[in-house]
């Protein structure tokens, strides 16, 4: 007692020179004081006194939202009439675990600093006390409620600040989360949340994000917090909690936390309800998407490329182009890498149109992705056409100008050079049906970014593609393991007609879904006008072969004049859509989704081999899941950006949904009924 | 072939990095899933042993400020005995803490706390294990839980609407238990059927 009166009374007397602290209360855990960042403040002056409160090792303090448990640090102030007073600047929380409980709060010496106004009435020479009763609950394993009071001595002049702790108020001020240019969102489908934030560049380089809610049951503190980077932005998906089945207001806040530059900051943001801002997703940085990096999209395309070669509707063409140059074998060496190169040139090409033609319709905003050609029936009626009449001269109904077959005597060099360039760029157009599955990833990451990267990816693809005709023009012994030529030639470019005439009742197939009857009449009908026009070019008279070119034209046009049909609106009740997925999903039941197209090869073998399959639709009842389409064969935006969602470009997606989870399970693109099944399980 | 392997493995591992764990909250409104707990004479209830009965959850640590705090004024006392008036509602009080966590009793000294403490629970349940904690999600103590006759969740959250641990802070503070077991009792639906539970984190495991 002798040594707090004669601490008092050393305090009272040292007042103008003391640095401004009052006398530090110990509360057990928590030694608490007042600082002011000034000792002499001028009428109508501001000022701050904040709560200084040093924690003992490992012991924690609460945010003014606590999370799963706790309470917040609580401050009453009392000072005399005409001063205004401000609200707490709370510091950047963390997140504090105990078990499974998440708490927002804070560990070490954190200091809660007030603005204070005095009033221009104030009587210079005067001295005022600012005095505080706080009351906080500070927790370990265990929680202790500890309180105090605390007051401090200002006096009324001159401005004078107080060094020492002005700076450790200042610091404390500019450490305060607050409002800055970030807007946000917050959207709740099923049960989860998602948030959107853009309006910052440090966004997206933000490392460990955090969102703090002002508001108690806003999300579960303790549900993880999935956060995905795009180029404008970042989004944050977790687990909703109960405060959106009750009447809200229009606007949430919170902080949201990142590392940047190794620094831990906070931005106060106002998230605006029930709305979605564009985060471009569509132009992902490389790193972000699935951990795909460019050196293993670049490989994956070159093996996907590689792959591409031995699809139904491209074997065909490769195996002649390969005899063409078995064939050459016996001439010379560089007549053969000539044509290999040519080839590759012709691959190359195609590929380059067809990434131009991507990146342009990107740059135009559409949403876009592999197999983006078939999506319109134009391009799948010229193909069946095209394939229809392929077939026709594998058969040997007719003979191009340069015709494969030809002995190289025939040939000039310049129609030898364009058969092989043709022959890669055809190759290229009646293997974009045909998504290997290694290419998916690889394309998918393409798509999502920056123009040079997807030109480097696609450029692997073509290589991959052209690769077996550079190898067996530059590896010696490979030449010789090739068949030596023969008659048995002819009967082999005939059988392999029939592959094509598959993949023109396939596409033919595709077009009766995407333009329904009156679709598949008009490329039938172009079918029998190509047909019709190389029998006349077969004939000697000039007016038939004018007949040809006419017939020709027909099919040409007919085939271009295909439109996509509606969607028939009977097929709504298994159609996929987010808010579906979210009332299935609120009714307890799993859900599959199976984002498919008509064009897509992959989508069609995994829907025949396991989907269809009677044990599947076993499963499926067994565990009441939901079965919903989301049907890609048609242009759809929202289809494609729910694609772009989780990293693809392209179909086939399967996602399961179960009954607890907050975020889909994503299968593999090879699906089997175990992957199902334990997706569906939960395992 | 091997490398082919090693990046189809790494496409597929870059699939499944998406699948996020999962979160168990009981949504208010849906059924609760039977449950055994052991009580602190060592006998053994299933929740649905009491169908038919309304059923108050209430977890406990005797240790925590904020159980204290309804302890000491006698909130939590008077808040179970109307409650229990009627022979229609049964009131369980959980301890969840771990052995060797603040508030873990045995079922004697649990008894003794009932005793001294002048509480009137149909039984006082003994879940050192958390088991039953985290199959209601429960976050804190107190945190609060109905289930009606159907035996549905009718509420969940806090014991009323005055977050603090300050004793100063019982008195005119809404009592959440109470509004719902009279709406309940009125043959209506519970007005305020959710809200953020407060207290102490439930010393888990």
């Amino acid at each position: 007692m002798i040594r707090f009166i004669l601490l008092m009374t050393m305090w009272l007397v040292a007042l103008p020179a003391f640095a401004n602290q009052s006398i530090p209360v110990d509360t057990g855990k928590v030694e608490a004081s007042l600082v002011s960042s000034h000792n002499v403040v001028p009428p109508g002056g501001k000022f701050h006194v904040a709560l200084r409160t040093a924690l003992d090792d490992h012991w924690h303090t609460y945010w003014r939202n606590s999370g799963d448990s706790g309470e917040p640090v609580f401050v009453d102030w009392k000072v005399p009439e005409g001063i205004l007073v401000g609200d707490i600047s709370w510091p950047l929380p963390r997140t504090l675990a105990t078990g499974p409980i998440i708490n927002y709060g804070f560990e070490g010496t954190p200091l809660f600093p007030v603005e204070f106004t005095l009033a221009e009435t104030a009587e210079i020479g005067s001295v005022f006390i600012v005095e505080a009763d706080f009351y906080y609950l500070v927790c370990k394993d265990v929680c202790i409620p500890e309180q105090g009071k605390a007051s401090l001595p200002i006096k009324v002049g001159p401005a004078e600040a107080d060094t020492r702790w002005q700076a450790e108020i200042n610091a404390a001020l500019a450490a305060t989360p607050k409002q800055s240019g970030i807007k946000g969102t917050i959207k709740k489908t099923a049960e989860t949340v998602i948030m959107g934030f853009t309006g910052a560049s440090s966004l997206s380089t933000a490392q460990d994000v955090h969102f703090f809610p002002y508001d108690q049951g806003v999300l579960g503190h303790s549900a993880p917090q999935a956060v995905r980077m795009g180029a404008k932005g970042l989004e944050i998906t977790t687990a909703a909690d109960y405060i959106w089945d009750n009447p809200m207001a229009e606007t949430l806040s919170g902080v949201l936390a990142f590392t940047e530059n190794g620094q831990r900051v906070g931005h106060e943001v106002t998230l605006a309800i029930g709305q979605s801002i564009d985060l471009g997703f569509a132009a992902v940085k490389p790193q972000a998407v699935g951990g795909i990096t460019l050196l293993t999209a670049i490989f994956g395309a070159l093996i996907g490329g590689l792959i591409l070669n031995l699809m139904p509707c491209v074997f065909p063409v490769i195996s002649i182009k390969a005899l063409s140059i078995a064939k050459s074998a016996h001439g010379e060496r560089s007549a053969i890498k000539r044509e290999a190169w040519l080839y590759t040139a012709g691959v190359v090409a195609t590929f380059l149109l067809l990434t131009f033609a991507l990146l342009a319709l990107k740059a135009g905003g559409s949403e876009i992705g592999w197999g983006f050609q078939l999506q319109s029936p134009k391009v799948v009626g010229v193909l069946a056409v095209l394939l229809f009449v392929i077939g026709l001269n594998l058969l040997g109904t007719f003979e191009f100008g340069s015709s494969l077959q030809n002995t190289g005597a025939e040939l000039t060099q310049k129609s030898g050079a364009a058969g092989s360039f043709f022959t890669g760029a055809l190759a290229v157009v009646v293997a974009t049906p045909c998504t290997a599955p290694m290419m998916a990833g690889a394309v998918g990451y393409a798509l999502a970014a920056p123009a040079a990267v997807t030109l480097a990816v696609f450029m692997a693809l073509a290589i991959g593609f052209a690769l077996p005709f550079l190898l067996i023009a530059y590896i010696p012994g490979m030449i010789s393991k090739l068949p030596k030529p023969g008659p048995w030639m002819v009967t082999f470019k005939e059988v392999l007609a029939f592959p094509m005439f598959a993949a023109a009742i396939w596409l033919v197939w595709v077009l009766s879904l995407q333009a329904g009857e009156a679709g598949v009449l008009y490329v039938l009908a172009a079918m029998l006008a190509a047909a019709f026009a190389i029998w006349c070019f077969k004939r000697k008279a000039r007016p038939v072969k004018i007949i040809g070119v006419m017939s020709m034209l027909a099919a040409l046009a007919l085939s271009v004049s295909l439109y996509p049909k509606q969607v028939a609106l009977s097929h709504e009740a298994d159609a996929w859509s987010a808010a579906r997925v979210s009332e299935l999903q609120a009714e307890g039941r799993p859900v599959f989704v199976d984002f498919t197209a008509a064009w897509c090869v992959t989508c069609k073998v995994n829907e025949k081999v396991v989907l269809d399959q009677a044990r599947t639709r076993k499963l499926f009842g067994d565990t009441n899941t939901a079965f919903l389409i989301a049907d890609w064969t048609n242009k759809n935006d929202v289809i494609a950006a729910e694609l772009a969602k989780y990293g693809r470009a392209g179909v086939p997606l399967y996602l399961v949904y179960n009954q607890d989870s907050v975020s889909p399970v994503i299968l593999p693109q090879v699906l089997t009924y175990d992957v199902i099944r334990e997706a569906i399980a939960g395992k | 072939m091997r490398i082919m392997k090693k990046s189809l493995i790494l496409s597929v591992m870059s699939a499944v990095a998406f699948a996020v764990p999962a979160t168990a909250k009981i949504s208010t409104g849906s059924n609760v899933a039977d449950m055994t707990v052991v009580d602190s004479n060592g006998q053994t209830h299933n929740l649905s042993d009491f169908a038919g009965k309304k059923v108050v959850l209430e977890w406990t640590n005797d240790g925590c400020p904020f159980v204290k705090k309804h302890y000491k004024t006698g909130n939590m006392q008077k808040t179970q005995k109307l409650a229990t008036a009627g022979d229609d509602t049964v009131w369980l009080s959980i301890i969840s803490s771990a052995p060797g966590k603040q508030g873990y009793v045995s079922g004697e000294q649990a008894n003794e706390l009932t005793v001294s403490r002048d509480a009137s629970p149909t039984a006082v349940v003994l879940d050192p294990s958390g088991t039953a904690a985290r199959s209601f999600d429960a976050k804190t103590t107190p945190h609060m839980y109905i289930i009606d006759e159907a035996q549905t969740l009718v509420y969940q959250g806090a014991i009323d609407d005055n977050s603090s641990a300050r004793s100063s802070t019982v008195e005119g503070a809404k009592n959440y238990v109470t509004a719902a077991l009279d709406d309940l009792n009125a043959g209506k639906a519970v007005a305020v059927s959710e809200t953020a539970p407060y207290g102490c984190s439930i010393k888990y495991k």
